[in-house]
């Protein structure tokens, strides 16, 4: 199935609408540029609270190509970027993994990472979003410190430094690189492996990644005032502190230095501790954001923050979900993790802190699963490579056994002796003492390999399985399949969104609910009141409120924002899930969370607690703003013969409020199958006044008939007393 | 902005001073007025006789004074339904606040001899919704202010109208007898000996849900490549003129009312060359996936469903792009010189009304001598460079713009120029030197050695 290049791109629009104002006015005007059209009445400094990296990406390599006279459009670079970045994630993952292991794994682990649905998710054409060159940036900063650890080369740390620059200018997730470096290099001092190499790379690293990440606006500060960051900075000190201990272990005798030491720490950890704290207090570091906080506690977010709660993205991932992203290489992992631990050295410290944290945060947040995705890759690589190695390899006599350690910067012969403690770890038990002999019949190897090859191929199947039906196809296209299997499109969402640019005024304002923002703002080029960069939790409040009154209370909201159309997602006649009465809730506890006195969420249940949507569902639900514009009209409308009259598909229900009518509102438009319904807000001389149908309309005689004529010049007067004699008037 | 505006002339067309000659007289007037559509089309046969001594070259047509000039999109004369007949602007000299044209007959009219001709003439925006604004139930009525007689600088004979209406609702219409009702028809006459410059307004009030389309801009691109292809794409901004849309549009009703007669507008039909492929169909929010082509012998059937239904004041915008061969639209002289012969505008649907159309056609790169011959009157706007794929020299691009334009101005354009068919190869060999220069600067940096100091390993030996 092809899509062109807009639909693919649709659900990053936002992204798309920033490149092109880039491409078209230059770097710093889009620095200094101010949406005025969203976030209406307060508007969006666009410039300083976005990640430029994407954009300037996408905008440097459409100046490239134009200065070759390659006229390529800055919408087709946009679509193609993320395909273009995850061969680059690729190329990086195997450079990774390679210096962590060897050049097989490294190969397998890029093409675990090739087709892997958890990155594929991300990489597909159109998914023009940060993450998808964000992975490559934390793959190839990962690469690049591994390699200035192993070196100790000021070359290589400033190289490392650079590309965290890059990451911090693309995503976000920068935090993770900032915090799990330093981790390293904690654990690392803790394990008592310090070396200058490694002072040389971490303070070079720290220091121009510091600097570099404060040039980028929307981080500003932050690496020096947030709690975020504050682990670099006492990783960066006690690193100064080992040096200085250790040159004193030079200097001092053994007993001296060992009290002085323990003092010297105390002492040292205490100041710095009280340092922060007291910073924090004084108000110089921010304490933790509460997205930081719903990484420790998954309740958090439902609590504090509902709005962070209410995108499916941030709910705690399901078993499912790790084996629909991951497949096999959920199992086969921890195997190339126990391998790491086993053979332990600097870099794959680094890799076994890595993986730990990102499994940690994957299971807090299914979007997270994208940063563990990488680790798995390189992980399940060196697993799969150690197990074909020793079971595809000729059997070669006189094979070293004796030789445990391990120092694998080359992946030379030696390397297979390490596979040869595969059996090991599969078969722990029998294996241990029969290993010396270690003879393993043709056919045990055969039946293995074919085993694992088939692991592999099903791997692949999956993954194509999973890529052509969940993730290649535009969220904003719906496609349903006919009883024959013919399959029809669904394109109300863009039916709606061209309606309202085609025929609503330029300046109009748009209410919906936040999910559907950036489209509208890109497909219908409207403003909108909230959209999906949810910075302002109360103005999207005031929005569900707006959404959870009665019309009249709405109507009072919408006059004071300005509202000029609102649009709701109505999935009730064919079945779609993701609508907004399904979202209801959703708005209810963010309107609540900032207006408790209006809105109350135990309101919009039934007395059983339940929240439906027919004749039982509650008083309050049944008359709120929602539900009367999905279901206008509804009532009337019978979908098939065996169905009576308003039947929600979605809900499997017959609605409850069927007959009403919008005071303040009307039908501007509905899409075909009902998906978008806009209604337009009426202007205050509009609904006071009922219209009368033209037929049933009693004009009081309009034109008086004059009864004069040329032959009677006496003129008549209207309304004229009549006096009857002997009679009062 | 400097622009230069070039009036290209078709024919003979000059404003010249006019004298009304009396001795002309109309024997017969037929005209029949189609309101059928959401334009006018008039037709009319005049019998013309000369009843003086001298031969007449030429006749003269007036504008009606309720008639606007740019009201009038297309105006053609034949002559006994066979041969065209020139037509000029002109003025007169008796009423200098009259515009007109002259039409030159092909064989002087000599004197007590009588002649055929057929007019043919087409107005836009002449059939005004009333009332102005329905509700999406009502009807759409249209008003059509007209001329009971001919309006003409001649005396008429005998003349008639027939009025042809779309549907038989009429609210009404004027009386001026003798005049007939049947079916959707109206017929007014006949009338006997109408002094010249005689005038009576016909009104008729009626139904019409034809589609009231007008295409308020349309930029025609065509791309010529000497490779085998010829690429055309049109940008087209569609806006529903009839009836404005009076209060909300309900998708209930809308879905229920499944009777075709509905002023509002599902889908039309584009008839696209029939060697035209790669077709498509889109708007800045990508593919509209609601058309079907259908391929005929001699053309292709586009049935083209916009988004929404369009409602009175509702506008909608598209790109609709195809490529066709080369060899059935760019010739090469024997001398040389190549020919392109396009359409100037092509069909969008059927009775269509384009306010404004722009043409631009791109050339190949490397042109000389180019010459434009246009079907008729257009204005030349100020030629443009564009550049395409790895062109450095950059591409003229010719602009026509036109205003006003019906089914009847879907003429052949020919644009004429010389070009080097060496030009072909600039952009290959272009590429072949790029990509050598890259492969020798890496050979060259692949054995140049730049690091400061010797690699470890020469050292170790």
């Amino acid at each position: 199935m092809f899509y062109t290049n807009m639909v693919l791109i649709t659900i990053y629009r936002f992204n798309y609408r920033a490149t092109a104002y880039m491409v078209k006015n230059g770097f710093y005007q889009f620095l200094n540029w101010f949406d005025e059209r969203a976030w209406y009445p307060l508007g969006r400094i666009v410039g300083g609270t976005v990640y430029p990296g994407l954009m300037l990406t996408s905008g440097s390599i459409h100046y490239i190509l134009h200065l070759l006279h390659i006229n390529v459009h800055i919408r087709d670079i946009c679509v193609f970027l993320a395909p273009v970045f995850s061969g680059l994630t690729a190329i990086s993952t195997y450079l990774l993994t390679k210096e962590l292991w060897s050049a097989g794994a490294g190969l397998f682990a890029a093409c675990f990472i090739a087709i892997v649905p958890g990155y594929i998710s991300r990489s597909v054409a159109g998914s023009y979003d940060n993450e998808g060159i964000a992975i490559f940036a934390l793959q190839f900063t990962y690469y690049l410190w591994i390699k200035s650890v192993k070196t100790g080369s000021i070359f290589w740390a400033v190289a490392a430094a650079l590309s965290y620059f890059y990451m911090v200018s693309a995503w976000g997730g920068y935090v993770f690189i900032i915090n799990l470096i330093p981790l390293h290099v904690f654990v690392l001092l803790l394990m008592g492996r310090y070396s200058n190499k490694l002072f040389v790379s971490y303070t070079t690293f720290y220091i121009l990644g510091l600097i570099l990440s404060m040039q980028i606006p929307f981080v500003g500060f932050q690496p020096i005032r947030t709690s975020e960051h504050m682990a670099a900075g006492g990783v960066f000190a006690l690193m100064f502190a080992v040096c200085f201990l250790k040159h004193l272990q030079s200097v001092t005798s053994k007993s001296e230095f060992k009290s002085l030491v323990i003092f010297g720490t105390l002492i040292a950890a205490g100041v710095v501790f009280l340092a922060v704290v007291l910073f924090t207090y004084a108000g110089y570091i921010a304490p933790w954001s509460g997205r930081f906080y719903s990484l420790w506690d998954t309740g958090y977010a439902k609590i504090h923050i509902p709005i962070i709660a209410s995108v499916s993205e941030h709910q705690p991932t399901t078993w499912f979900s790790f084996f629909f992203d991951l497949h096999i290489l959920v199992s086969t992992f921890p195997a190339g993790l126990w391998y790491c631990i086993k053979n332990i050295n600097d870099e794959r410290v680094f890799v076994v802190l890595y993986a730990l944290s990102a499994v940690y945060f994957a299971g807090v947040m299914v979007r997270l699963m994208l940063t563990l995705t990488p680790v798995v890759c390189i992980l399940s690589g060196i697993a799969f490579s150690n197990l074909i190695e020793f079971y595809l390899r000729e059997d070669e006599n006189g094979r070293v056994e004796e030789s445990e350690e391990e120092e694998h910067t080359t992946p030379s012969k030696r390397l297979y002796d390490k596979a040869g403690r595969v059996p090991k770890m599969k078969h722990e038990q029998q294996k241990e003492s029969s290993e010396s002999s270690n003879a393993i019949g043709a056919n045990l190897r055969s039946i293995v390999s074919v085993v694992v090859l088939l692991l592999l191929m099903l791997f692949a199947v999956h993954c194509t399985w999973v890529t052509s039906n969940a993730y290649s196809s535009p969220s904003v296209v719906l496609a349903s399949y006919g009883a024959d299997g013919s399959r029809q499109i669904l394109d109300d969402f863009r039916e709606g969104y061209y309606w309202l640019s085609q025929n609503t005024d330029d300046s109009a304002r748009v209410m919906s609910w936040w999910d559907y923002g950036y489209q509208i703002a890109g497909m219908a080029n409207r403003t909108t009141l909230v959209d999906n960069n949810t910075w302002n939790n109360s103005h999207i409040a005031l929005v569900g409120k707006a959404m959870s009154s009665n019309e009249t209370a709405a109507h009072e909201i919408m006059t004071m924002l300005d509202v000029d159309y609102v649009l709701v997602i109505f999935g009730g006649v064919i079945g779609y899930s993701g609508d907004d009465i399904n979202k209801f809730l959703w708005m209810v506890r963010i309107a609540e969370g900032e207006h408790p006195k209006d809105i109350k969420e135990s309101d919009y249940f039934t007395e059983q607690g339940e929240f439906r949507v027919d004749a039982e569902g509650s008083p309050t639900l049944l008359n709120c703003l929602m539900y009367k514009l999905s279901y206008y009209r509804f009532g009337e409308l019978k979908l098939d013969y065996r169905s009576p009259a308003g039947f929600d598909r979605t809900r499997n229900a017959v609605i409850g409020n069927k007959d009403f009518h919008l005071t303040y509102l009307e039908e501007a438009y509905t899409t075909e199958h009902w998906l978008v319904r806009i209604y337009r807000v009426k202007k205050k001389d509009e609904f006071n006044r009922p219209r009368i149908p033209v037929a049933s309309r009693v004009i009081k005689s309009p034109n008086f008939v004059s009864k004069k004529s040329t032959k009677r010049k006496k003129g008549t007067i209207k309304n004229k007393p009549v006096v009857v004699k002997g009679k009062r008037v | 902005m400097y622009k230069t505006v070039l009036i290209l002339l078709c024919g003979a067309l000059i404003t010249a001073s006019e004298k009304v000659n009396k001795q002309l007289v109309l024997k017969n007037v037929d005209r029949s007025i189609d309101l059928t559509t959401q334009l006018v089309k008039i037709t009319a046969t005049i019998t013309l006789e000369n009843t003086g001594m001298d031969t007449v070259r030429n006749f003269l047509l007036v504008n009606e004074p309720n008639t606007p000039e740019e009201r009038i999109s297309y105006l053609g004369a034949k002559e006994a339904n066979k041969y065209e007949l020139k037509i000029a602007k002109a003025k007169f000299e008796e009423h200098p606040d009259k515009t007109g044209y002259s039409i030159r007959l092909n064989q002087p009219l000599e004197a007590g001899r009588s002649i055929t001709v057929t007019l043919e003439q087409i107005l836009t925006k002449s059939l005004q919704p009333y009332p102005t604004s329905i509700t999406q139930k009502d009807k759409q009525l249209v008003r059509y202010f007209g001329n009971h007689y001919f309006y003409t600088p001649y005396t008429v004979i005998k003349q008639k109208t027939d009025v042809m209406l779309s549907s038989r609702t009429i609210e009404s219409y004027t009386k001026l007898k003798p005049v007939s009702q049947s079916d959707s028809t109206v017929s007014y006459g006949p009338y006997n000996n109408i002094e010249p410059f005689t005038e009576d307004q016909m009104v008729v009030h009626f139904e019409n849900n034809s589609p009231f389309l007008t295409v308020t801009r349309l930029e025609r691109s065509i791309e010529i490549s000497h490779w085998g292809n010829i690429a055309v794409e049109e940008n087209i901004e569609i806006r529903h003129t009839g009836a404005l849309l009076k209060g909300p549009f309900s998708r209930y009703d809308y879905q229920r009312d499944t009777g075709s007669s509905h002023h509002s507008v599902k889908a039309y039909r584009t008839i696209l060359p029939a060697a035209a492929h790669s077709i498509y169909y889109r708007d800045s929010n990508g593919n509209i996936s609601t058309s079907a082509v259908k391929p005929y012998k001699d053309w292709i059937q586009l049935e083209l469903r916009p988004r929404f239904p369009l409602f009175g004041g509702w506008k909608t915008s598209y790109t609709l792009g195809y490529s066709v061969p080369s060899y059935q639209y760019l010739f090469k002289k024997p001398s040389g010189e190549y020919v392109l012969i396009m359409r100037l505008l092509d069909h969008v649907f059927d009775d269509m009304h384009v306010e404004e159309l722009i043409t631009s056609v791109i050339l190949p790169v490397g042109v000389s001598d180019v010459k434009v011959t246009p079907p008729c009157e257009v204005e030349r706007l100020e030629d443009e460079v564009t550049y395409k794929y790895l062109d450095n020299l950059g591409r003229k691009v010719i602009r026509l713009r036109k205003t006003n334009l019906v089914e009847q101005h879907i003429q052949d354009l020919e644009i004429s120029y010389n070009w080097q068919q060496l030009m072909l190869l600039h952009e290959p060999i272009l590429i072949a030197l790029a990509l050598f220069l890259m492969f020798i600067i890496v050979i060259i940096y692949v054995r140049l050695d730049f690091s400061l100091s010797k690699p470890e390993h020469s050292k170790k030996e």
